[in-house]
């Protein structure tokens, strides 16, 4: 039984459905918390994500690559790369401890990154409103993508770098990916805890509040500049580690591959079909797309025989014509937005409960 | 580097070319923004339609002169906006949708956009075995003259007169038609414009074609320009973008002098910038607009537009 569960999951496809679903999902959350909650336009998804990958990618494995005595300098992320990383690698598969050590580095590191984007971002998100900060946002996101394609010092440019293997301490091979989606799908079961914790704490409600009017939350002395930039730094710390954990499991970064479409668009698309404002409902939009998109691109070969088109145009023109239909006939999502309860229902009827005696 | 290389003629021109693109897809974003308040992110597929239709009917289909083909590409790309109105944005309206729901919504139509012109490339490249993927029609255009040794190009001419004829069209529309007079109440206050009889979805309609159209004939100028892949519209939406916002988003004029503040600067800055550090620093050319519109918002978070110019004048004046 066991071994027959094992073999499915060993399936590339169901893999990459998994990995796809849990790094979006990370992903999703993040922009979920600045849009759905707190109500910030943020079209530029992408800059934290892909500071996070760098983080992960060329600063994490420069320090680690420092405290093993390796070349950290620019040599790093130049031709010495493939082999500064294999050493690097055969030191992480000695000790297990140490490849944890790795991974939790990598982590801290892409997301201090992705705050300190986000504490950046923060500086418009106070002064502009609607389409004007939508589209800084979405500016501030293509400019760092264009400086980590030229700019080669940063993390090897259009040829990229292969980043250490931080997940070495589960094996390596079939077993590595297979153990290394998990963990990634723990991390984001962990996120999505988180989010949900903060969107029923006082912080959560006062951006709801914020969102739905930033006037009544002023009057009752809501600190809206503090709100945002708060919000904007721990979302973009969420999202750094999504774009780390992308680029510590497929083992490389290039930065033509953190485009606006996929790191942006794409996790706006996810977010508008599961439900703006509702974490549950980001899951479920999550999984969805990212099945949909997984095997459109499995089944590429098989599609191509059914109709004339390549199947990449294919996934453009269906994910398009979900967005206008979501757009147009339920605009709020598979599960809409609801009040979240401070307590549980439970507790809150026992506290009623309790109450109600009292009297 | 060959660019940096040239004279500053050729850069001039170039540049100015490129801006007339520019300035014609912003006064075209400006337009639609400021009548149904949706910021079109299809503008980069209508803009690459253009490009694909001059591209395809002058070196595919027909041949000829590529000019002859602009118009065609102005009536294509404005059908694509009527279509995203009727079929997207008037049932959008309707309901009275948040403004983040009209973005997104243009981005759905922008992917679809996008896949067509890609299918329509696959078609080009099957039937005809031509490379679509890489398109270069500076090379072809008409040469008007020669500045010492370098081509004086039509497009140069061309693109500004566009630009001119545009604006000029605008003010007479605007400001002596009945219909311009409809247009601008529309724009200030839909429900009073209801009220007095004006039919407000002709003017979106209206504004929908319009809009979509600029942005064909500015990727058809662009063809002559600059070379390009199906995704070339979305290398342009950013300048786009930047030189719409720049203009403030509530002046058609405003939108096409971004265009040639920022397609102007984008050129010449890189090129001056080249000379100064080296060629490698080309690269980076997509990062000016964006660092250009991001100065300017926040200096003047509302545009140039924003800006009260009669304040100004008159404090100068009383100076």
């Amino acid at each position: 039984m066991m071994e027959g569960i094992l073999e499915y999951l060993y399936n590339p496809l169901v893999l990459s459905i998994l990995v796809n679903m849990a790094v979006f999902l990370i992903v999703t959350l993040s922009l979920n918390l600045e849009t759905g909650f707190a109500g910030i336009p943020q079209f530029g998804r992408v800059l934290a994500v892909i500071a996070g990958a760098i983080g992960a990618g060329a600063i994490a494995g420069r320090m680690m690559a420092a405290m093993m005595g390796l070349p950290a300098g620019i040599e790093y992320v130049g031709d010495q790369n493939f082999i500064i990383v294999g050493e690097l690698n055969k030191a992480l598969e000695s000790s297990p401890l140490l490849s944890i050590g790795a991974l939790i580095l990598s982590l801290a590191v892409a997301a201090v990154m992705g705050g300190i984007m986000g504490y950046l971002a923060s500086y418009p998100a106070i002064r502009l409103k609607e389409a004007y900060l939508g589209i800084t946002l979405l500016a501030f996101g293509d400019a760092l993508q264009i400086v980590g394609m030229y700019y080669d010092p940063l993390a090897g440019g259009t040829a990229g770098i292969v980043v250490p293997d931080v997940f070495r301490f589960v094996g390596t091979g079939e077993v590595r990916f297979l153990s290394s989606t998990f963990i990634i799908l723990g991390i984001a079961i962990l996120v999505y805890i988180y989010v949900q914790r903060l969107a029923r704490s006082p912080f959560g409600r006062a951006l709801k509040a914020m969102r739905d009017n930033e006037l009544a939350a002023k009057v009752y002395g809501k600190d809206i500049v503090s709100l945002r930039a708060k919000t904007l730094i721990i979302g973009g710390a969420l999202a750094g580690m999504g774009g780390a954990l992308w680029t510590l499991y497929t083992g490389s970064f290039k930065a033509l591959t953190y485009n606006r479409l996929t790191w942006t668009f794409w996790p706006w698309a996810f977010m508008m079909l599961g439900g703006t404002g509702n974490n549950l409902g980001i899951v479920l939009g999550t999984l969805v797309f990212s099945t949909i998109r997984s095997l459109i691109y499995a089944y590429k070969t098989e599609l191509t025989t059914f109709i004339p088109i390549n199947p990449n145009w294919l996934e453009y023109l269906l994910i398009g014509v979900i967005i206008i239909a979501i757009a147009l006939f339920r605009p709020q999502g598979i599960l809409p937005e609801k009040p979240e309860l401070p307590l549980s229902k439970k507790k809150i009827e026992s506290i009623r409960a309790s109450l109600a005696k009292g009297d | 580097m060959q660019i940096l290389a040239g004279p500053i003629v050729q850069i001039l021109m170039t540049a100015i070319g490129f801006s007339g693109g520019l300035a014609l897809a912003a006064a075209g974003i400006t337009l639609i923004y400021m009548t149904t308040g949706t910021f079109n992110f299809a503008h980069a597929s209508m803009t690459a339609w253009g490009f694909y239709i001059v591209f395809s009917l002058y070196k595919v289909l027909l041949g000829g002169n590529p000019y002859i083909y602009f118009p065609i590409a102005f009536l294509f790309s404005g059908l694509l906006g009527i279509v995203t109105y009727l079929l997207v944005n008037r049932w959008l309206l309707k309901r009275g949708a948040d403004m983040v729901t009209l973005m997104m919504s243009t981005l759905g139509v922008d992917l679809a956009f996008f896949a067509f012109i890609n299918i329509f490339a696959d078609y080009l490249t099957a039937t005809y075995k031509v490379n679509t993927r890489l398109i270069v029609l500076t090379t072809e255009d008409i040469i008007l003259g020669k500045i010492g040794t370098f081509p004086f190009k039509a497009i140069t001419v061309i693109s500004v007169a566009i630009v001119v004829g545009m604006a000029i069209f605008f003010y007479l529309l605007l400001n002596k038609t009945k219909f311009g007079i409809a247009f601008r109440i529309t724009v200030e206050n839909p429900a009073l414009a209801s009220i007095l009889g004006i039919n407000t979805e002709t003017i979106y309609l209206f504004a929908w074609f319009m809009g979509g159209a600029m942005a064909g004939l500015g990727g058809a100028i662009l063809s002559l320009v600059i070379s390009g892949t199906p995704t070339v519209g979305n290398t342009v939406i950013v300048p786009e973008f930047a030189a719409s916002i720049v203009g403030g988003l509530y002046s058609i004029y405003g939108g096409l002098v971004g265009g040639f503040l920022i397609g102007m600067s984008q050129k010449l800055i890189i090129n001056w910038l080249g000379s100064v550090l080296g060629g490698n620093i080309v690269v980076y050319e997509p990062i000016i607009p964006l660092l250009i519109m991001a100065a300017t918002l926040l200096i003047y978070p509302e545009g140039l537009a924003g800006i009260n110019w009669k304040r100004i004048l008159s404090r100068s004046k009383s100076k």
